[in-house]
């Protein structure tokens, strides 16, 4: 039975989780039904950690603002079947990049910050960063929007 | 004796907002340190807000946090308004309130049925709980259904509300739809009771003798009134942060704060300790047994008091919704566009402070207090008491670090910390 079941992460980058929270709310309606197809593999809003390996759907939200997140991203497209940019942030770099946009004055500001903290030296979309599969807009998604993309892929 | 040295490292603490890691480094017996590391990058709001035009920002500012945009709009928007003399309107004030409440009902009704409930009947995730308690799911999501539909109906969305704005709502509620929202409000009574009665049969206990801080509103809307203390403190909204102390916290990305010199405590609990007297009265009929409790130490009985808040939301949502007449209006009109202000609210986790500068109508510098900044000093203590008591009783390496590791997230679950907005406390910048 369960081998069956998409299994569906979720992950959160540099932004402020509004898609994973909306998404929260979308599963008030659709959560029930969706769980006779999907497995909720990775998602830290609902339960522990797991390893980051072979997952049918990811959807990922936010920026790639570190290194760091680089590395992490590389590693969860490359054990993503199907990998969906989840929001303004993910498929377009803002609003949560808003760093890029900063001018001299603000850009200097937060300069010595971003060196000593592994920083890039501008905020990448999930898009920039890695090969997406598919996008959904908004900040937060919107919902029909979201429930159509999402629900192609568990045919 | 103890010889006991351990590392008890937990990498991204989950079901909580945000992230997080935690470190508690044990030496010889003892705990040397405990490290709350908020794991969220920047997003340098501090300069993002610089310049930008006043009625721009609250929409901005939004975005520090998506569990609590509805709270940094609603903060933001009155220290602008504060700022610039706009005055809004009575019945701007009453959709405040119903917004706030439909934040309420979202915000408490995720932590205590995702975040709590699992603890309590000891799974790794509400969809785990066993077949008898599987109601629990379907109640679960009636009730943040609730609060999603009544965030709809007047703030046009649960996150990132778009009608919200500086001098009032861009839309009137559709009147239309309020016998239905009401006859949905009252369907989720009955989970909320049931709600309670788990967390008020659950036996756990972390006494913490702390001062509790919250803003006592008259009608317990979270919105406007003074800031009261346990220890006796009656202080207006504007003159919170003289009463602040900031304290940088190493290695943890975010500050905590002193009040009057010494750690407090915010949130659901302090406001059910300083203000349960102004609650709706069908939530005191019905919640009387729940209620005699506090004024409570008991730093888990914030989870019960949530539950609390849940129920008044409900409860003076209908009443507002039964009663008050909405027309069309226009959006009330600065006075000037130079000056600063402050705006504090009661968010879901405590009191939000605001304090803006503005001229020529942009903004010019922004600072702010939030939630889990101000309970990160009790927070730690807490962590680190409850790892030095297992230590005291437990022999075995092993088994001691999981007792730790179960314990200390349990309570930072209860002090429903946000990581999203707790690493963005922007700076003064004195100019």
């Amino acid at each position: 039975m369960a081998k069956n079941k998409k299994r569906v992460a979720i992950f959160s980058f540099t932004c402020d989780e509004g898609c994973s929270i909306y998404l929260i709310e979308i599963f008030n309606k659709k959560l029930m039904e969706w769980l006779e197809k999907i497995e909720l593999a990775y998602f830290l809003s609902v339960k522990d950690k797991v390893e980051i390996k072979d997952f049918d759907i990811s959807l990922v939200e936010g920026v790639i603002s570190t290194a760091k997140d680089k590395k992490e991203i590389e590693k969860i497209r490359a054990e993503s079947k199907i990998l969906i940019a989840m929001g303004s942030c993910a498929a377009t770099g803002q609003p949560s990049g808003q760093r890029n946009l900063f001018g001299a004055s603000e850009a200097a500001e937060i300069k010595t910050e971003l060196e000593a903290n592994d920083y890039l030296p501008k905020c990448l979309s999930i898009k920039e960063a890695v090969r997406v599969d598919d996008e959904i807009l908004g900040c937060p998604i919107d919902e029909n929007k979201f429930i159509e993309v999402f629900e192609k892929y568990l045919i | 004796m103890h010889t006991t040295n351990l590392n008890v490292s937990i990498n991204k603490l989950s079901k909580i907002e945000g992230h997080a890691d935690l470190d508690i480094r044990i030496r010889d017996g003892k705990v040397e340190d405990v490290s709350l590391r908020v794991m969220e990058n920047k997003r340098f709001f501090n300069q993002a807000v610089k310049g930008k035009p006043y009625n721009a920002v609250p929409q901005l500012v939004s975005r520090i946090c998506g569990t609590c945009s509805i709270a940094h709009l609603t903060a933001c928007i009155e220290a602008v308004e504060k700022t610039l003399s706009i005055r809004p309107s009575a019945q701007t004030m009453l959709m405040r309130k119903l917004t706030m409440y439909s934040l309420m009902i979202r915000d408490h009704a995720l932590h205590l049925y995702y975040f709590v409930l699992p603890d309590i009947f000891g799974v790794d995730s509400i969809l785990d709980l066993a077949e008898k308690e599987k109601e629990l799911v379907h109640q679960s999501l009636h009730v943040k259904e609730a609060g999603n539909n009544l965030s709809n109906l007047i703030a046009g969305r649960a996150v990132h509300a778009p009608f919200e704005a500086v001098g009032g709502f861009s839309r009137i509620p559709d009147k239309t739809k309020f016998p239905a929202m009401i006859e949905e409000l009252k369907s989720i009574r009955p989970y909320i009771l049931a709600l309670a009665e788990i967390l008020y049969a659950c036996d756990w206990v972390l006494i913490r003798k702390t001062d509790f801080v919250a803003i006592k509103t008259p009608d317990f809307s979270f919105l406007e009134g003074f800031i009261a203390s346990s220890s006796g403190a009656s202080i207006k909204e504007e003159d919170y942060w003289d009463h602040l102390h900031n304290v940088v916290l190493p290695y943890s990305q975010a500050s905590g704060f002193e009040f009057e010199g010494h750690p407090y405590v915010v949130g659901s609990l302090a406001r059910v300790n300083l203000n349960k007297d102004n609650l709706s009265a069908p939530t005191k009929r019905d919640m009387k047994k729940y209620l005699d409790i506090f004024p409570s130490d008991n730093i888990y009985h914030n989870n019960l008091a949530q539950a609390i808040e849940i129920m008044h939301s409900i409860d003076h949502a209908i009443e507002i919704l039964s009663t008050a007449e909405f027309k069309e209006e226009k959006p009330a009109q600065p006075e000037s566009l130079d000056g600063e202000g402050v705006g504090a609210i009661e968010a879901p986790r405590g009191t939000l402070y605001y304090w803006l500068g503005i001229d020529k109508g942009k903004v010019r510098y922004a600072n702010l207090v939030i939630p889990t900044a101000q309970n990160l000093i009790s927070m730690r203590e807490d962590v680190r008491d409850a790892a030095t008591k297992i230590l005291a009783c437990e022999k075995n390496d092993r088994s001691c670090e999981e007792k730790i590791r179960k314990e200390v997230e349990k309570i930072i679950r209860a002090y429903d910390p946000c990581m999203s907005c707790a690493s963005h406390f922007l700076r003064v910048n004195w100019v």
